[in-house]
């Protein structure tokens, strides 16, 4: 939490946590957050696993979907429900265990501290431990891609770690279900000239993240639907 | 004179198809008013068609109204794909509207 000056309420902040049969890990992703005092909420995206159980356990506010919809929409769920319950920050945070719960603070810190709606994780200003160079390459692309698309010079695109405030998160609907979120986040901010600040994160790599990563074919299909999007209303 | 008169029908619907999309998917329509316009020039003076058939090297006029024909086929297949995203879009408008209040209906048991 950021430390209120006198007279000041703590600021509030909701950490949004999409998750889809990630009940092997989702429990210690949780108690991380906890421990720090945020305040979690769990899109169960569908799980046909115990997500949703493990998550109630663990502490977490759970919502769930009826059935899967795809991560952006999970976050977008997400967001609109914390935005409901009064939330200050938003953060979003993968639930696969390759964030580190200690970027928070940082990436809270720096909206104030850069007048920003929105702080956004980078891996390669930061760490990223254990990535195969064939993810790099293609996260390398990516931002390659999004530079020539937004126009924003960012230098990590599809980075699940991210800060927004009340306002920016207010401004920003994904209507991208899926992975091509994270470029249609990126999009909508440059459209709507939000502020937006990198800041550096650690992601880390296990097996099970990278089983459930984004491959190369993952990539076109985010390309045909951020492509598809733009053809209507 | 058949063939002309029942492609005419058809070519005629997909503009009135397209025209009806327009709203929404502004350059889907615009793309099939035009090609179904000039499939509808072609079907009536296929000597045109037979000429710009030999200019850009399809080699015979039957063979471009039958890529013409494609092209539109392809436009509406696009067409009912973003019809399907809009309907997606509603659903999961609705899926996110139940979750929202089953989550806060099991937070408040005593409000129903």
């Amino acid at each position: 939490m950021l430390a209120p000056m006198r007279g000041e309420r703590e600021a509030s902040i909701w950490v949004v946590v999409p998750a889809y049969n990630e009940a092997s890990v989702i429990a210690p992703v949780i108690t991380q957050l906890i421990k720090l005092n945020y305040a979690v909420i769990i899109v169960d995206d569908g799980s046909t696993d115990r997500t949703g159980q493990v998550a109630a356990l663990a502490g977490a506010r759970v919502v769930t979907h009826p059935f899967n919809l795809g991560q952006g929409a999970a976050l977008q769920t997400g967001i609109k429900l914390a935005l409901q319950q009064g939330a200050d920050y938003i953060i979003t945070f993968d639930g696969d265990g390759q964030h580190q719960a200690a970027d928070i603070a940082r990436l809270v810190e720096a909206l104030p501290l850069h007048d920003a709606d929105f702080a956004l994780g980078s891996r390669f200003l930061g760490a990223s431990v254990g990535i195969p160079s064939s993810r790099r390459m293609l996260l390398k692309a990516a931002v390659w891609f999004t530079r020539m698309t937004t126009g924003l010079k960012v230098t990590d695109t599809h980075n699940g770690l991210r800060a927004m405030t009340r306002r920016g998160a207010g401004q920003i609907a994904l209507r991208q279900n899926r992975m091509a979120h994270a470029s249609e986040i990126l999009e909508q901010i440059g459209r709507c000239g939000l502020r937006y600040v990198e800041v550096p994160v650690t992601v880390e790599y296990s097996a099970y993240s990278m089983a459930k990563g984004q491959r190369l074919a993952d990539s076109l299909l985010i390309l045909f639907d951020l492509s598809a999007q733009r053809l209507h209303r | 004179m058949i063939a002309q008169i029942g492609l005419t029908v058809l070519l005629l619907w997909v503009i009135a198809y397209a025209w009806a999309e327009y709203r929404r998917a502004p350059l889907i329509g615009t793309v099939a008013v035009l090609v179904a316009a000039a499939g509808l020039y072609f079907v009536w003076l296929p000597a045109h068609a037979s000429w710009l058939a030999a200019f850009v090297g399809i080699g015979r006029g039957v063979d471009l109204i039958l890529y013409v024909w494609l092209v539109i086929s392809l436009t509406m297949f696009l067409d009912l794909h973003l019809k399907l995203r809009s309907q997606t879009e509603v659903i999961t408008a609705l899926a996110r509207e139940i979750a929202i209040a089953n989550s806060l209906s099991e937070r408040s048991p005593g409000v129903e």
